[in-house]
């Protein structure tokens, strides 16, 4: 029982770290990748810290609690996710919870950017939830052939099932539903060629035109948790998990980094284009793997 | 370069995450703004200082004058200025924001842009090389350092004045007052 709440006050702190730490090993792989020295792997703290002491406005109660709701939303999904052999809520539940509750994060940021009442922001919010449209096909169809796969919705069993046979990235058919989340990862974690949302030059980072001070420094870290729910998803249902933090932390730096790569030499796709990519070769790929499951299986 | 000054970190956070994380509106003013993109790119890498352009006020804390003012563009930087949260810098890039430069006779430019917004420093040069941003933030370090980047406190204090010069240029303004403008305290002049 004190274990249990050990790790349940521990999982979103430890979450949180990593999360800061890619946003720093982000600027700095970006920076050396453009030949350049790149800022200190701290300057998103720096910038925290700053942010934190500034002044800021609100713009209306929804702006503050529609803030705190993805945060909250966000928190809830790490404490079900295993990571490493820390799990503090995964026995219950599973992934058809985690994707519930993963909209949270999306639909707060969008609650309390409307309230601000800036054109960029409705611009950006309704990119966002078409681009969301995109990604959910392919992504709810991978959870589909997983799921289907090892016959249990819950993670912890996929991880273990995959302990004693093998990853599922390189097993044969879940390999191409692997190969397809791979693929809509940058739509999901919101960077380049899918940052229509958020693009700077176009709309004035979109959804974040009007934050500030310390909700600006929230919004970091909600993003930081965003990036460590997503890439520790792809590390249980398809790297096979691990056993300790420290090789699940591994594989989740080896999956960020290779998606870095792709983020610093692509450009913007338009709307259309990232819809037209993401219902074509992700969606052909992982119902191509849901069939090949169905198939083995019987 | 100070980073490791960790007994100065622990004593001021407030003040060395200020220094260190100077983030600049991306706002062109005129003829100065092409020496910003080499700044920020590869040749001379902005980002190890800390200074990255941002798309909007509210996340900026930096603000760079880039040439010229025209009288239509001080509107629109007086508006940013004051969308921007404190603490903010201002550094005013090139002469012409010092004293119009070779605009000093046009009848649409302005000449000080010290009346209108308080600024925290100048970089003078026409144009200035791109080096010469990178000495501007190490003078605002010392100025923050210091405690003597203080515009955003000058602004609050003589509103009234910076408020009276800015109603001369432009004419009537179509915003509220950033800060109260003490009624009584004029009148007190005035008897």
């Amino acid at each position: 029982m004190v274990v249990k709440i050990i790790q349940v006050i521990l999982s979103p702190v430890l979450a949180l770290a990593i999360g800061v730490f890619f946003l720093g090993l982000a600027r700095k792989i970006m920076a050396r990748i453009h030949w350049r020295y790149g800022p200190p792997l701290i300057q998103p703290v720096i910038d925290m810290i700053r942010l934190f002491y500034q002044k800021s406005v609100s713009h209306g109660r929804m702006f503050d609690l529609g803030i705190v709701l993805s945060l909250a939303g966000s928190i809830v999904v790490v404490l079900f996710l295993p990571f490493g052999g820390i799990a503090p809520l995964s026995s219950s539940g599973g992934l058809l919870v985690i994707l519930y509750v993963m909209l949270l994060a999306p639909l707060g940021m969008a609650l309390s950017g409307g309230q601000a009442a800036n054109p960029n922001i409705s611009i950006g919010i309704s990119r966002k939830l078409i681009l969301s449209l995109g990604y959910e096909l392919p992504l709810l169809l991978v959870l589909l052939a997983v799921m289907t796969r090892y016959k249990t919705i819950s993670i912890v069993e996929v991880v273990s099932a995959q302990q004693s046979a093998g990853w599922a990235f390189i097993s044969f058919p879940l390999f191409l539903s692997g190969i397809s989340y791979f693929l809509i990862l940058p739509a999901i974690l919101g960077i380049r060629p899918f940052d229509v949302s958020s693009a700077p030059q176009e709309i004035s980072s979109g959804p974040m035109v009007e934050y500030g001070g310390k909700y600006l420094a929230l919004a970091h870290i909600e993003h930081a948790f965003v990036l460590f729910i997503s890439i520790a998803l792809f590390v249980n249902l398809f790297l096979g998990g691990a056993a300790n933090p420290v090789i699940f932390f591994a594989k989740m730096l080896v999956v960020f980094v290779l998606g870095l790569c792709i983020n610093a030499v692509f450009p913007r796709f338009r709307i259309e284009q990232a819809i037209k990519y993401l219902w074509k070769w992700p969606t052909l790929l992982a119902f191509l793997g849901l069939i090949m499951t169905l198939i083995v299986r019987s | 370069m100070d980073r490791n000054q960790i007994t100065k970190w622990l004593k001021e956070p407030a003040k060395m995450a200020n220094k260190y994380s100077l983030h600049a509106i991306y706002f062109c003013t005129g003829c100065g703004i092409i020496e910003v993109p080499p700044v920020i790119t590869a040749r001379w890498d902005a980002e190890r200082f800390g200074v990255i352009p941002v798309a909007t006020p509210r996340q900026a804390n930096l603000f760079l004058i880039t040439g010229y003012v025209s009288v239509k563009t001080l509107r629109a930087i007086i508006r940013t200025y004051e969308q921007m949260y404190e603490p903010k810098y201002t550094v005013g890039f090139g002469s012409c924001p010092v004293n119009g430069g070779m605009y000093w006779d046009s009848y649409n430019t302005i000449k000080h842009l010290d009346k209108y917004i308080p600024i925290d420093g100048w970089i003078a040069g026409c144009m200035p090389r791109p080096e010469a941003i990178f000495i501007a933030v190490t003078h605002l370090w010392t100025l923050i350092d210091k405690g003597m980047a203080t515009g955003y406190i000058r602004y609050k204090e003589n509103y009234k004045s910076y408020r009276r010069n800015q109603e001369m240029a432009l004419g009537k303004l179509q915003w509220p007052p950033l800060h109260p403008i003490d009624s009584d305290s004029e009148e007190a002049e005035r008897d």
